[in-house]
Order: structure tokens, then sequence, then C-alpha cells
């Protein structure tokens, strides 16, 4: 009995001295390993471990503080994300990498929130997520700042009427088309029509129809719809013989949508980075390859990786573990060198301003570099 | 007036969809009183078999026939592994145990096949248009309106016509009778588990052909709404379930066409609602099974 109590002594002892004690870093990451954030939390994690691999081998970040990774399973509920981030946080997480998604990453920083434990979304890139507090960071560019230049794109193409495809049910797929018009507007362009539409939602005729019937009729189609209602949205968008222009979020940056053959022929759409010959990107791609056997095939494994960046020059910078300073030296971060793109924090609401590549598909379902460009973080549509 | 037309090819050709997924559901239930949710993984089943037929180099013909053989493969083995060995078990057993199916299906899928949505790609000219008169109408919601109604009419001349039709619309009215008079009702259950295969394998090869992709939850929301279309038609009933399937779509296109901007995010909910309503005006359901199971 002496014996038990003891070492339960010993245990709590540990527990609340977690962080002082500490000789490596515990990283918490949820992980959707089914559901609709699988493929989004799938990639992006096995990117971060990889690069947290990669650093650890070399002695941990900044070469001398090695990470311990504790991976929870979500199933893309929001309950059981707040379950797990509580467990991690249990088990002495001093930093928790959040879903891909806005919804799950306020839910887990509503938990962290107690603690100031610095939280980071693995992709989600609606601007609202960081509102939660000083402790919430995204790390891909934000929807406005994709919004915004995608707009400015498409001003350029002399494009002067867009109709919208949203769907409330999730920030991103409300925000991104919201952003995209308020920008368009403010560059002389006009918001002729907009559809709404509900995720997985069976059939896409309707809307169609009543794009196709529109007059004037619009030169731009934008939605920020992800798979699968993507591909029914376009294949009944074409299959009812309307050519016009469509353009899309990040989301679009995908394989699958690439496969579609020519429904897709001409789709442009926003993307984090586009690895060029010779790039630090290119470099992860074969190193990874080499590594795993598998071709990263979107951003989210190198965005994945840039989080691992992120943090480390976090820690650096903050020259401590301690949560509020890592998350107070994270906000302060200017011009950190990322391999996606750089990133910076500083006089943003801790959506990295990074750099936006627009892009288009191409007949024969490959991707083709049209720009790169950084949003005016003066201009850009406030969330 | 274009318009309404238009909408209306399009509110038919999805209430197809759901008349057979809801066709399916009615026919197992009338004869095993098992509502069975694992039906959507039957579809879902169905497109990737056309999906790796693609992908092995078929011509999509092929690939389509060997989606439909697929759905029935599945729906059969379903049978066999799982329902077989809870027949006569009460309705909340067999309904948990259709949950328990579809959710290994899922899990199988997504680890086995991809988390992601696959594409599937048919020949351009297969998603093409037509024009008659001004008005143009897309070549795959028109096909699929024919195929629903060949099929429900291929089913009805099954069900009228033949032996194996015959008992089993017998099975659904008494299937203790149906024994004592020397039918094997383990055949009869088979052959209604292929049927609602087949029919959500047909519904496969539409979705897919107007959706372009697969994943692992591709079934499951289609399948829910042919459910409520089964209970708005009459829980058992074979004609209310292909009447409510068309109901509901009809009505799911039409909130989404002309329901002013402001209410559209409620368009699920005044659906609903409608269901409830028609519920409360005919609580047997539309076209009520002769003998009335209420949900």
């Amino acid at each position: 009995m002496k014996l038990k109590f003891a070492f339960l002594a010993a245990a709590s002892a540990a527990a609340i001295t977690g962080t002082a004690v500490a000789d490596e870093y515990v990283i918490g990451v949820m992980s959707a390993q089914s559901g609709y954030l699988a493929p989004y939390d799938g990639p992006a994690y096995a990117g971060f471990q990889f690069c947290i691999d990669e650093k650890n081998a070399a002695g941990g970040l900044n070469g001398n503080l090695k990470v311990k990774t504790i991976v929870k399973d979500t199933r893309s509920d929001i309950a059981e994300g707040v379950k797990v981030v509580q467990e991690m946080i249990d088990e002495g997480a001093q930093f928790i990498v959040s879903s891909a998604d806005a919804d799950p990453t306020i839910a887990a920083a509503q938990i962290t929130m107690a603690d100031n434990i610095p939280t980071m979304t693995f992709a989600g890139t609606a601007p609202v997520l960081t509102q939660v507090g000083p402790h919430v960071f995204g790390s891909y560019p934000a929807d406005n700042q994709q919004g915004a230049v995608l707009a400015s794109y498409a001003r350029d193409q002399g494009l002067e009427r867009v109709w919208l495809v949203k769907s409330p049910d999730s920030a991103y797929t409300l925000g991104g088309p919201e952003y995209f018009g308020s920008a368009f507007e403010s560059l002389g362009g006009e918001v002729i029509g907009e559809s709404l539409y509900s995720l997985n939602q069976p059939d896409f005729s309707a809307i169609v129809t009543n794009i196709k019937a529109a007059d004037p009729a619009p030169d731009v189609i934008v939605t920020w719809a992800w798979e699968p209602d993507f591909p029914a949205f376009i294949k009944a968008l074409r299959g009812a013989g309307v050519e016009t222009q469509v353009m899309g979020g990040d989301v679009l940056d995908t394989p699958t949508v690439r496969g579609l053959g020519e429904v897709v022929d001409g789709v442009v759409h926003t993307s984090g980075g586009f690895p060029d010959e010779g790039s630090a990107y290119a470099d992860f791609i074969a190193r990874f390859e080499k590594a795993t056997g598998t071709t990263p095939d979107n951003n989210y494994y190198v965005n994945g990786c840039d989080i691992a960046n992120m943090i480390e020059q976090a820690v650096a910078a903050a020259g401590s573990t301690d949560p509020a300073a890592v998350s107070a030296a994270m906000a302060e971060i200017k011009d950190g060198e990322g391999v996606m793109s750089n990133f910076t924090f500083a006089g943003t609401d801790r959506m990295p301003l990074r750099d936006v590549v627009v892009a288009g598909i191409t007949a024969d379902g490959k991707k083709e570099f049209i720009l790169r460009s950084t949003a005016d973080p003066e201009t850009l549509p406030k969330p | 007036m274009e318009l309404l037309l238009q909408q209306t090819v399009n509110a038919l050709s999805l209430g197809g969809v759901y008349a057979m997924l809801a066709l399916g559901l009615a026919i197992v239930f009338s004869i095993v009183r098992l509502i069975n949710f694992a039906h959507g993984e039957i579809m879902t089943f169905g497109g990737y078999g056309i999906f790796l037929s693609l992908v092995f180099g078929f011509p999509p013909v092929a690939a389509l026939i060997i989606g439909l053989a697929a759905a029935v493969v599945m729906a059969l083995a379903m049978e066999r592994t799982a329902f077989r060995a809870m027949r006569g078990a009460d309705v909340v057993s067999l309904l948990i145990t259709s949950f328990a199916v579809s959710e290994i299906l899922k899990v199988l899928f997504q680890n086995g096949i991809s988390a992601r949505p696959v594409p599937i790609t048919f020949p351009a000219s297969w998603s093409g248009t037509y024009q008659v008169g001004d008005i143009t109408f897309g070549v795959v919601p028109t096909v699929s309106i024919l195929v629903t109604l060949a099929a429900l009419a291929g089913l009805t001349f099954l069900l009228r016509r033949t032996v194996s039709g015959m008992a089993m619309r017998a099975a659904a009215e008494d299937i203790e009778m149906l024994r004592l008079l020397g039918i094997r009702a383990n055949r009869v259950v088979a052959v209604a588990f292929a049927l609602s295969g087949l029919l959500a394998g047909i519904a496969a090869v539409i979705w897919t052909a107007q959706r372009g992709s697969v994943d692992p939850m591709m079934g499951f929301f289609p399948v829910l709404k042919a459910f409520i279309a089964t209970v708005l038609g009459g829980l058992g009933s074979l004609g209310g379930a292909v009447l409510g399937g068309f109901a509901i779509g009809i009505v799911e296109v039409l909130a989404q066409a002309f329901l002013p901007e402001t209410l559209a995010p409620y368009r699920d909910a005044i659906v609903l609602a409608a269901v409830i309503a028609a519920l409360l005006w005919r609580p047997d359901g539309l076209l009520p099974a002769a003998k009335t199971s209420r949900s």
C-alpha cells in the first residue's frame, strides 16, 4: 500500500511539473483516420511525422530537443476530438496539432485555452478559427488570402460576373466563395447570383439548371466545394451543357479531381504551393518518396512538414518549451523558412501570410502552374 | 416553362434513384422484417466494382456489368454471412446487425481502397446533352429515368408473372405458410437479397455516372433518403416504396430549385417536415402494405 502511495505521489508530481523537467517536447496530434477529414488529416500527419522523424534523427528540434508525438484518432467526430485532446493534455502534450478543418480546431482550442497550449490546425483555412484565443494558429494560407488572389486573377482575365456556389455546413465551403465575392466586387466585378448546397448533397442538377437560366449569364462560377460534392457538381454542370469557367479553392488540388477527365479541363483553383524543379518542395517530395515509397500527391503532406518547421522555429525563438512562451514566439515569426513557402505570423491574426499559387487543370489531368502571389494584408477581406 | 420542364427531369431522375433504393429496402423488409441499413454499402461496393474494373482496363460497358454483379454478390454474401444467422430475430436486433455490417464495410472500404473519393471517368459522349426544340436535356438524367422505369417494369413482371416472384410475394404475406407449402424459404430470401442487390447496383451505376466519384460514404446518404421514402410510402409496401422514392426526390429538387434564398438553408428541414405532415395524414404511409407495419 505504501509503495502504491509513493508511486502515485511520484506520478502526480511528474504530471504537475511535466513541462519543467521534460527533456523531450511532447506534441499531441489529432488525426482523423476515418470520416470526412481522413483524406486531409492522413497526408498531413504523414508529412508532419516524416519531418519530425528527420529532425529527431538529427538530434531533435534545433538539434537538441527530441520530440515525442502522441497521435489519436478522432474519426472526424468533434466530440471524439475534444475527448482525445483532453487525453493528450493529460499525457503531457505541450503542443496540439489539430484536425484539418476549422470546426474541430475551434473545439480543440476551447480545451487547450485553459493551459495556453499552442494549437495549430493541420490545414484548416477559415480565418475565424484563430478567433478563439491567442494560442490558436493556422498553418495554410487562409481562405481570404486564397479568395483575394483568385479574385485578382479572375479580374485580370477580364471576368466580370460571378455566380457563387456555397454551403453553410462548413466555414470553409461558406467562407471561401464569400471572400472571393467580396474581393471580386472590390476589384470592380459583380456577384450576380448564389446557390446554397448541403454537404454530401445527392444531386446538383437543380442548382445547375438555375445557373443555366441566369440572365445575364455568369462568366465565372466559384465554389469551395470539396469531394464528393465538387465532382458531382462539375459533372452535372458540364452534363447540362454549361461550359462557363469554374474556379475553386485549394481543396480541388487532388488527384481525384484531376482524374475526372474532360469535365475538369480548364478548371482553375488555388493551391498552397507548387513543386518547381530544384525547389525545397521538390526535394521534400524526393526524400519522402525514397523513405516511404509513397509519392506526396497533394500539399497536405508538405504543409504537415512545415508545421514541424513552424514549431521548431517558435521553440527556438521562445528559448523555452513553456506553452505561453511558444505561443507568443510563434505569433511574432516573420518570414519563417518553410518548404511549401515561407510564413509570416507577425502582424496577422495568427493565420500565416503565405504565398498562394493559382493552378489550372489540363485536359489530360495534369496540374499547370499559372501564378504565385501573396495577398496584400491591407486589402484582405475581413473574417 | 423551360426551367420547370428541366427541373422536372432533374426531379424524376433523382426520385428514380431513391425509388430503386427504397424498393430494394422494401423487398427485403417485406420478407424478413429487416431494415437493411447496409444497403448503402451494397451500392458503394457496386461503385467500387465499376472503379476497379476501369482501373484494370475493362471497357466501360463491361465495367458497368461488373459493378452490377459486384452489388448482387455483396447482397448475397451479406445475407449468407450476417442476416441468415439472425433470421427470426426481432426488428431491433436485425436493425443493429445491419448497422454493424454497414460500419464494418465502410471501414474496410476506407482502409482497403481509399478514404478519399476515387474518380470514375466514363466516355465524354455519355455525359453530353441533346436538344428538344429550344430545351437542352442532359443524357445522364434522361437515361437514368429510362433505366429506372425499365427496372421497375422488369421487377413488376418478375413479381407478378414468375414462380420466384409469386413465392416472394407469398413470403411477404406469410413466410411460415410458404414453408409449410414446401417452398425453400432460404432460396426465396436469397432471391430477394439478390434483387435488392441488383437494384442497388443499378442505382450505383446511375449515381457514379452522375457524380463521377466513389467514396466509402457514397451509399449512406441516398439510402437514408430511401429509408425515409419507404416509411413515407408504407413500410413493407413495394408500390409505396417507389411512390415514396419519387415523392422525396421531387420535393427535394423542387425545394432546391424554387425556395427563396432566405429559406434555402432550411431545405432539408422543410422536406422532412413535409414527410411528417404526410405521415400524420396517413400514418401507415401513402400506399400501406396489406399487413401494416408502422415505423
